[in-house]
């Protein structure tokens, strides 16, 4: 209870105040630790010094390993940084790293959540030469079809625009690469909602799944690129100069007259000519297959997709306004098209 | 949260207007499980999340769609099973957990979910996914059987396991095997041969691991089994009238109500689980075909072959399994006597188990020269006045346990040496001594000395009654218990004839119907009124004399005793001839197989009581056959033979027997304890009693003050109470 006295003076003895003196350190209190530690050296291994500024090469290989970076901001500038070496190098002049090598590091980016980063990446690979993008079609597919699907409607326009981009650059090999077909048109029709006979409906709640995007008018977005992407897989040959016709001309024009179709015997110049063979990949079902001739691609429109695109477009059209206008482009691809057939 | 949100997921029904959402995300999966399957290796962190969760979503409404997802399975298979050792950890859980989710909505099979999951337990190096795939191979095993056995897919899963084991004999994967085959045989979904013949082989492999783990599945499978059994037995053994009581009084809540609800249904549960008849089950050493070659193989290929890499321990276990096999089965291997020769010596590092096991490997039909030198080795080596007493006992314990099984195993002037001993001052050795002795007695007590033969034994070699066995000589056996029932019966009979008014004699047929129409146990059955209770004669004398004592007669006795002696011999032939027309006239009913039961285990409780009695059935009778003799009971009392125990080892010693004892109180704290324990109030004395001091004293002053007319009205006051009965009274008014 500390009613004694020498309870009271243990007592006190807790409470008493140190006492301060001039001219001298204050005491230490009794649970003081001491944290100061004494060293060799100091090392910063953040740092890097040298004596002349990084070169053009080291900063762009750089900046391709900030890619991965936490911060929306550091990525959206690196993009833009390895879009202006790009863009400015001199003509005709190799990329600062091969397409193969930046490949890894742009695709996740095709997923990104910041719609900042999707434009610049867009912007990026527009400055990519096209026969460089023809080779890495079948990398880039993958990661195309998971943002077409993908919850948030932001990123799946991106994904569409980039699909434009790439029907644009390599339009054959888009469509040709193994899945490209019709692992991708199904991604279309879901985009818009065509699967079924009721989610076609134009009073049904379309395209709804997901967020809504902030950016307008994605459906017309949509329709513009599944226009350019038929008309690479099946539009007429003629109507669109690319593709065999010039080629076959060039090749006969250019060996003389006993040899013909020599161009087939030649090895090829694409950069996985046996790709179809399918050597060192998983085995294909029937979606992951390589549809590589119009004939192909033809077939398989017209018994898996056909009903659903023509029953899409005419409740697009009755939609009428910005959608039925944008919708009427891909009518007149699919017109042509079915007006050749399944071939000359 | 998340899980309750999975939960509602479960409920969706195959609603159509969500097909175009789940298609979206189903391509969305297809297209992150293609980026995934390019490079297993090299996905990135985002990529494996989102694959992940996609993979959670879409096995969980898997069932709904089963157009969209006829691959989804295969997927999964394909992708744990060819990349489970590049997998990023928690996405290889995913699949393995989805991969059950899909069995559980059937839309795989059990048979390809456990060739899916198997393979990858016995490769993977990563002990978390084993363990997680241990578990889930072993709920799906018993889900798989939890209704009916499922004989096909246990059949399949042995074979994968036979031929995990056989293949290949060095590898220590057959560890998944044995422990696979040991928890479902705990757990009683697997107790057939071919479960046995695993681990059979598992004993017989070359790895010390899994040679170890098939020999401890036989030496403590069965009995690990057990305990499970009885474990869930009386995991929750609730007292149904004491929640309905406390029902009543708490505070009733839709909680507390649910709860009493589940309770009760648990309950039912049971008492329904206990009306079905039991399992038959067959100890692991009992279903192995052909245990001679599989002892003899255990023996050559692991003790006596000098290849064996075996450490002592390891030696000692597969030397308990082949002297079990051996004594169990009655198998012969003679070499296996001769291979104990070297061992039996006090220095031998844990010596009593080998004792034990050279006991257990001793039956009635192993030739005594076989065993005669071991003994007497065991008797030159252990017993001697120069010997610790510790020693001597488990040397003297050692011989009984062989003799009891073979007791020509020894001769005359060896016994009569070691039953010397009995005069030993030291308590352990005394008391192994006498155990030899009154084995002997029974035995045969032409070799003992006159003196030692004791009443009992030395009249029964008078009578010619009591001859010492023969070799290979088997008893005459009959249905044990069999007379307790004809005499049940007969006094049943007599009974309902009294009841008639008939005279007791007479015979009639109907009570054989009524036998028939009783033919299945019944609860209320009259003849089951002790149900559970086991009578124990409260007049019975409880013998608990002394064997010296048996030898000198009180005479009062002598004459009262020899009087059934002489008649019993008259009786022999008659009861032997009762005894055979009983089950081979009549099909004993399963009510009559239960009523033989419940006598059977009256008449070995009254036996334990009447000690004498006890002891003429010997050891083995007390034993199953199918337990160990452990090194234990080989060193026997040898903790009582010296002093040097010290006082805990001596009070640990002498609490053994009483289990749950706590300090000394008195019988009335210990009531109030339980009272408290149980929720119960205290009377109004304790009240009283309790009461604080300090309130107690106003009132005890204030009686102090009082005058006498007040003390007047207040004895009178309380006189009235008394009669009344109490404040309130005990009449109606």
């Amino acid at each position: 209870m500390g009613s004694s006295a020498k309870r009271k003076k243990e007592k006190q003895k807790d409470f008493q105040k140190p006492k301060l003196k001039v001219g001298k350190a204050k005491a230490k209190p009794e649970n003081f630790t001491d944290t100061s530690f004494r060293s060799k050296a100091i090392v910063l291994n953040q740092q890097s010094l040298h004596v002349s500024a990084p070169n053009a090469d080291s900063q762009f290989s750089h900046h391709l390993s900030l890619l991965s970076s936490k911060s929306d901001s550091q990525r959206r500038d690196s993009l833009a940084h390895l879009t202006t070496t790009i863009a400015s190098r001199p003509v005709n002049s190799p990329l600062p790293q091969p397409v193969s090598v930046m490949l890894p590091s742009l695709l996740p980016l095709i997923l990104d959540a910041n719609n900042n980063v999707r434009t610049a990446l867009l912007k990026l690979l527009r400055t990519l030469p096209n026969n460089d993008v023809q080779d890495h079609v079948a990398q880039l597919l993958p990661y195309v079809r998971a943002g077409m699907t993908h919850l948030a409607a932001d990123i799946r326009v991106s994904a569409v625009e980039i699909l434009s981009w790439m029907v644009e650059a390599a339009g054959e090999a888009v469509v040709s690469c193994a899945g490209g077909w019709i692992k991708t048109f199904n991604c279309f029709l879901s985009i818009l909602g065509w699967h079924t006979e009721e989610s076609a409906r134009w009073s049904s709640n379309r395209a709804s799944f997901g967020k809504s995007g902030s950016q307008g008018r994605p459906m017309v977005k949509v329709l513009g690129a599944l226009a350019g992407f038929l008309d690479a897989g099946i539009g007429a040959p003629g109507a669109s100069d690319g593709g065999e016709d010039p080629l076959v001309v060039q090749s006969s024009s250019t060996w003389p007259f006993p040899l013909c179709q020599t161009s087939q015997h030649m090895i090829s110049d694409s950069a996985t000519p046996y790709a179809y063979l399918n050597l060192f990949g998983q085995p294909r079902d029937e979606e992951g297959e390589m549809y590589e001739t119009r004939e192909d691609r033809f077939r398989v429109f017209s018994t898996r997709f056909l009903p659903a695109v023509e029953r899409g477009l005419k409740s697009a059209r009755e939609e009428g306004g910005e959608l039925g206008r944008a919708s009427s482009g891909v009518t007149k691809v699919l017109k042509e098209a079915l007006s050749y057939g399944s071939g000359p | 949260m998340v899980k309750r949100k999975l939960g509602a997921l479960e409920k969706v029904e195959a609603d159509l207007s969500y097909i175009e959402d789940f298609r979206a995300q189903h391509y969305q999966y297809e297209s992150h499980r293609e980026i995934f399957m390019a490079a297993p290796s090299a996905a990135t962190d985002t990529g494996i999340i989102s694959l992940r969760e996609l993979i959670d979503f879409i096995s969980h409404v898997a069932d709904c769609y089963p157009e969209i997802l006829k691959d989804f399975p295969r997927q999964l298979i394909d992708m744990l099973m060819q990349h489970h050792l590049v997998l990023e950890q928690e996405l290889r859980e995913k699949l393995v957990g989805s991969i059950v989710l899909l069995k559980k909505k059937d839309l795989i099979d059990s048979a390809t979910l456990l060739h899916t999951l198997f393979p990858i337990l016995i490769s993977t190096p990563s002990k978390t996914l084993r363990a997680l795939l241990f578990q889930k191979i072993l709920s799906e095993l018993r889900q798989a059987n939890s209704k009916t056995t499922n004989h096909k897919l246990n059949r399949t899963m042995q074979t994968v396991l036979f031929n995990l084991v056989t293949s290949d004999r060095t590898s220590s994967k057959a560890l998944w095997a044995i422990k696979l085959t040991r928890e479902l045989w705990k757990r009683q979904i697997w107790t057939d041969a071919k479960a046995v013949e695993v681990m059979k082989e598992a004993a017989l492999s070359e790895n010390e691991k899994v040679i170890v783990g098939g020999v401890r599945f036989f030496l403590g499978g069965d009995k690990e089994r057990e305990d499970m059994e009885d474990e869930s037995s009386d995991e929750e053994t609730l007292d149904i009238g004491r929640l309905r009581h406390t029902l009543q009084i708490n505070k009733k809540s839709k909680k507390k109500a649910r709860v009493a609800e589940k309770a009760m249904a648990t309950h039912k549960k049971k008492e329904r689980k206990k009306t079905q008849p039991h399992p038959l089950n067959f100890s692991a050493l009992h279903l192995l075909h052909d245990p001679q070659g599989f002892a003899e193989t255990l023996f050559s290929k692991h003790l006596q072959s000098s290849k064996s890499k075996l450490n002592l321990e390891q030696k000692l276990l597969v030397l308990q399994l082949v002297s079990r096999l051996v004594g169990l089965h009655k198998l012969h291997i003679m070499s296996l006597y001769s291979y104990f020769q070297k061992f039996l010596t006090p220095r031998q590092p844990s010596v009593t188990s080998f004792l034990a096991s050279l006991a257990q490997a001793t039956h009635d039909l192993v030739p005594p020269d076989v065993l005669e030198p071991l003994v007497q080795k065991i008797a030159n080596e252990f017993v001697s006045e120069a010997s610790a007493g510790e020693v001597a006992t488990a040397g003297l314990n050692a011989i009984r346990e062989i003799c009891v099984r073979q007791p020509l195993a020894m001769n005359e002037t060896l016994l009569q040496d070691l039953v010397m001993y009995k005069k030993s001052k030291d308590k352990g050795v005394m008391m192994a001594s006498k155990g030899l002795l009154s084995l002997y007695r029974d035995v045969g007590a032409q070799m003992l000395k006159k003196r030692d033969r004791g009443k009992e034994a030395s009249m029964g070699l008078r009578s010619g009654e009591k001859e010492q066995r023969r070799f290979g000589e088997q008893e005459t056996g009959g249905i044990e218990g069999l007379e307790l029932l004809e005499k049940w019966k007969e006094e049943e009979r007599r009974k309902k004839r009294e009841e008639k008014g008939l005279a007791s004699d007479d015979e009639d047929d109907d009570d054989d119907e009524n036998d028939w129409a009783a033919w299945n146990v019944e609860d209320d059955n009259d003849s089951d009124d002790s149900g559970g209770w086991i009578n124990v004669e409260s007049d019975a004398e409880i013998e608990l004399s002394d064997s010296e004592d048996e030898g000198k007669d009180r005479p009062s006795k002598k004459t009262k005793q020899d009087d059934p002696e002489t008649k019993k011999d008259e009786n022999i032939a008659a009861e032997e001839k009762k005894l055979s027309t009983l089950a081979t006239t009549r099909i004993l009913t399963p009510a009559d197989l239960a009523k033989l039961a419940e006598l059977r285990a009256q008449a070995s409780v009254n036996t334990a009581l009447n000690g004498t009695k006890s002891r003429r059935g010997g050891l083995p009778a007390a034993r199953h056959t199918d337990d160990p003799l452990t090194a234990q009971e080989i060193e026997g009392l040898a903790a009582l033979s010296a002093a040097k125990a010290t006082r805990e080892e001596r009070i640990a010693h002498a609490r053994e027997g009483k289990p749950d004892r706590d300090e000394h109180k008195s019988k009335e704290a210990r009531r109030r304890e339980r009272k408290q324990e149980q929720g119960k109030s205290t009377t109004n004395k304790e009240k009283a009693r309790r009461k604080n001091f300090l309130m107690t004293l106003g009132k005890a002053k204030s009686k102090n003050k009082r005058s006498l007319v007040e003390t007047r009205a207040v004895l009178k006051a309380h006189h009235d109470r008394q009669k009344r009965g109490g404040k309130r009274g005990n009449v109606g008014n």
